[in-house]
């Protein structure tokens, strides 16, 4: 009994050492993380806020993730510091992804009123302006009593989200993309770069350079016990949950098998080339042709190289079997790494190696309907997922004390801090987040906030070169019905992956389901608005 | 009822008749009218408005009518007649089970085994639970990587059951949580029914028999047959009209397999913006469960007469 007494009380002592190192080690991060927000606050531009806005309150619709989670995080982190500038203050309210759509259009087109602000997702915009919800920012932009943000820096996929035709609607805020996410350790072992090499015939790619190649490595992982005897030992980890977000990870591998350059300047926007979604002369989807085949059959082959249970996976699932060490590769969000060097079940900080997405060594050409050998890689970047950024309803009862808000958290100080603390959600997409000689950030940003040094260099890096180098980019679907055709997508791709039927057959089914909702909404105003998307004048 | 308002109006005569006769009209019609108001603010007008909204077109800038098309275009949509057939399995299957685990409970309860009422109160917590809260917690039961069900069929040397993950196994794991919820609402009623039945009319048939069988068939369910009916047609209408459990286990997934008619009509209408198909859907549901009402009651009907 004395012996069981006393092997008790070691560990207890065991437990309070530990959990005393723990809270010691939280309390060191909690007073950096309000010693250096403390700092931005302090950094940032104020403008002039109006003392007549003191007292009042106004309501911000956003992605429920509580006071710490992703996207709603910041809202309440900042609110103490907004209610000591302004007097004012504001209630969140916080509304799941799958429903965003519905309780935000309702509530706009009723005119209900019920939210002032929506932090929400980009691929809204076209329902947003088509139907005059919101109102246009430019004339926040350069006066001088509201916040100054660092337009000029911002990357220009990002900017051409904020944006409809010559106006501004959204105010700078997070940057969504999707880069690859692979363990440093597991491809720089000799065992298993030898064990590749005498499988495939060629050496383990670091990183993987196309699809082929990352389903190659996943293929591998997923066979080997990298993680110890029996262990789970996933290639990759995949969030393929329908209704969540899993259709962007088909649009990333599609991306470059689709997306080519005419020649000449590559950005220009042709009907055969920088197209994506429709052809923009009638609106006929393209979703069924031989690039997103191969992608979707590239993305069931990718699928069956992890967790049968990805396919119950929303993001959060997804992420943790990487974060847990169960899982060699993770292509997603921008939350990867932030998550990796902060979350309190993450295992593989310091071994979290990032790049941009995969191309591919063919593109499929639209005119000739042909297969082409692309020159090394096809490379497209993307900004695939939501990048929540802050619009004002029409309804809005002060627009300019919810204006003065957005504008105040698009600041660069305030903007670069959400992006460099985890929890925020807040993804890298502007030159002050990037490193010398291309941007003005430092690594001592990232490392101060909890980052290993390489971690975060791959990191930050992977969304500079994707962001700013990439030739091409896939266009954004934003016009108005996207989050109908979105949906569309989502779920036939998820019957695809699960076998109820075939690559070819669920992609028939998306662009019939297309056909309809663009006849529903009118073939002729949905051409004219998907031109103005992807900046297509003819040609 | 005229013919007693006009047999008592005549009883008057002249002014005062008239008087009396309007003041008792005036007396019925306050009582009526928020019965009436009610009736049509809230089961008339909706009705109306959403047979309106089923013939017309949500486009860029509002409605416009189409006639029929709605509906001409439900023959021809593949994710209605899965959302309709999963719909019936799933108002097939867990009516049946339903029915059938809380009868035989209520029926072994009723026999007074011990620890009777410490099982009746356990047993009704779930009923007493949101929907939504229930697949939520569904979603930390079935999850298919150390989640405490695969747990145990792992500890057990079975490999782990994809729950969620696989169409087919998606359909068992919504079933399992609304038989959980619905099991208990069955158990009370039935167990209630059971405890009227007259001791000494029991006790008159097992002098007659020794088997408990006849007893329960010609005796108990004859008498507990109206309950037992009303059980029954409540459970079918709730389980026509599934939402939560599916809205938060599997978001209707993998693909389609768990969308219900009622998801597909909140996916069409709200989510998707396109407010007069979903209202075809959901007439065409209401038009299905009053068949399956009157069906019911055809052959149920005397019960109640």
């Amino acid at each position: 009994m004395a012996k069981r007494c006393s092997t008790y009380a070691v560990l207890a002592g065991f437990l309070l050492v530990g959990t005393a190192g723990v809270s010691q080690a939280a309390a060191s991060m909690d007073e950096l993380e309000k010693s250096t927000a403390d700092k931005a606050f302090a950094a940032a531009a104020k403008g002039k806020p109006n003392p007549a806005w003191k007292g009042q309150t106004f309501t911000i619709a956003t992605l429920a993730a509580g006071p710490r989670g992703a996207i709603s995080g910041p809202l309440y982190f900042w609110k103490p510091y907004f209610e000591k500038l302004t007097g004012a203050t504001y209630r969140v309210v916080e509304i799941a992804f799958g429903d965003m759509q519905a309780k935000i259009e309702t509530d706009f087109a009723s005119g209900a009123g019920q939210y002032d602000a929506v932090v929400g997702g980009q691929f809204m915009m076209g329902d947003y302006v088509a139907n005059d919800w919101i109102i246009p920012i430019d004339k926040y932009l350069n006066d001088p009593s509201y916040p100054k943000m660092d337009l000029d820096s911002i990357a220009p996929a990002y900017k051409a989200l904020d944006r409809w035709g010559d106006h501004w609607y959204a105010f700078n805020n997070d940057h969504d993309g999707m880069i690859l996410y692979y363990r440093r350790d597991l491809f720089n072992d000799k065992k298993w770069q030898d064990q590749f090499q005498a499988k495939y015939k060629y050496a383990l790619p670091n990183p993987p350079k196309t699809w082929q190649q990352l389903l190659d490595v996943a293929s591998f992982f997923n066979s080997v016990e990298w993680n110890g005897p029996g262990k789970e030992h996933q290639g990759i980890s995949l969030h393929l949950k329908v209704g969540e977000q899993g259709f962007f990870d088909f649009l990333s591998i599609a991306a470059p098998y689709v997306v080519s350059t005419p020649g000449g300047n590559p950005k220009k926007v042709t009907r055969f080339h920088n197209v994506f979604w429709f052809d923009p002369t009638d609106m006929k989807p393209l979703v069924n042709t031989a690039p997103f085949v191969k992608a979707l059959e590239t993305e069931i082959a990718l699928y069956k190289a992890g967790s049968s249970a990805q396919l119950s996976w929303a993001l959060g699932e997804a992420w943790n079997a990487f974060l847990g060490g169960q899982a060699a590769m993770c292509y997603s969000f921008g939350d990867v790494t932030p998550l990796a060097e902060s979350a309190a079940n993450s295992v593989i900080k310091g071994k979290v190696a990032a790049s941009p997405t995969p191309g591919s060594t063919e593109v499929w050409d639209f005119q000739s309907k042909k297969w082409v050998k692309a020159s090394g890689a096809n490379l497209v970047g993307n900004v695939d997922g939501a990048s929540w950024s802050g619009v004002i309803s029409r309804k809005a009862k002060n627009p300019d004390l919810v204006a003065y808000f957005l504008a105040w958290q698009g600041t660069p100080e305030i903007n670069h801090w959400n992006t460099t603390w985890g929890f925020t959600g807040i993804n890298p997409g502007t030159k002050y987040d990037f490193f010398a000689p291309f941007g003005t950030a430092k690594v001592e940003d990232y490392v101060n906030a909890g980052y290993d040094r390489q971690d975060a260099i791959d990191y930050v890096n992977a969304y500079q070169k994707q962001d700013f180098e990439y030739p091409l980019q896939l266009p954004y679907l934003r016009i108005p019905g996207t989050p109908a055709y979105l949906e569309s997508l989502d779920v036939h791709i998820s019957e695809a992956l699960s076998g109820h039927v075939s690559a070819q057959e669920a992609l028939n089914r998306i662009a019939s389901d297309w056909d309809e909702i663009t006849d529903r909404l009118g073939r002729d105003k949905q051409v004219k608005f998907y031109r103005e998307a992807i900046g297509y004048t003819g040609g | 009822m005229s013919t007693t308002l006009e047999a008592r109006g005549s009883e008057g005569d002249g002014a005062g008749g008239t008087s009396r006769r309007r003041s008792y009209h005036l007396h019925a019609w306050s009582f009526t009218a928020p019965g009436v108001v009610w009736v049509f603010a809230f089961t008339i007008f909706p009705l109306a408005h959403t047979l309106y909204l089923s013939l017309q077109s949500t486009g860029l800038g509002g409605n416009r009518f189409v006639g029929l098309r709605n509906f001409v275009r439900l023959w021809r949509d593949y994710r209605f007649w899965s959302a309709l057939r999963l719909t019936l399995t799933f108002v097939a299957v867990s009516v049946v089970v339903t029915v059938v685990v809380g009868t035989v409970l209520a029926l072994a309860v009723n026999r007074g085994v011990r620890g009777t009422r410490v099982f009746r109160t356990l047993s009704i917590l779930p009923m007493f639970a949101a929907p939504i809260a229930l697949g939520y917690l569904g979603l930390t039961i079935f999850y298919q990587q150390g989640g405490p069900i695969n747990n145990v069929l792992a500890a057990v040397g079975l490999r782990p059951v994809p729950w969620l993950s696989d169409g087919r196994w998606a359909l068992v794991s919504i079933l399992a949580v609304d038989v959980w919820q619905w099991t208990p609402f069955v158990f009370l009623v039935v167990l209630a029914a059971l405890q009227n039945v007259p001791a000494e009319l029991l006790e008159a048939a097992r002098i007659e028999t020794s088997s408990s069988w006849p007893v329960l068939t010609r005796i108990t369910f004859p008498l507990i047959r109206g309950p037992l009916g009303t059980v029954i047609i409540l459970r079918i209408v709730e389980a026509f009209k599934v939402f939560d459990i599916p809205f938060t286990l599997t978001n209707g997934g993998p693909g389609l397999a768990t969308r219900s008619l009622t998801y597909d009509v909140y996916t069409t209408g709200l989510r998707n913006q396109n407010f007069g198909y979903a209202a075809s859907i959901a007439v065409v549901m209401l038009v299905l469960v009053m068949v399956v009402a009157i069906v019911f009651y055809r052959s149920y009907g005397s019960t109640y007469e």
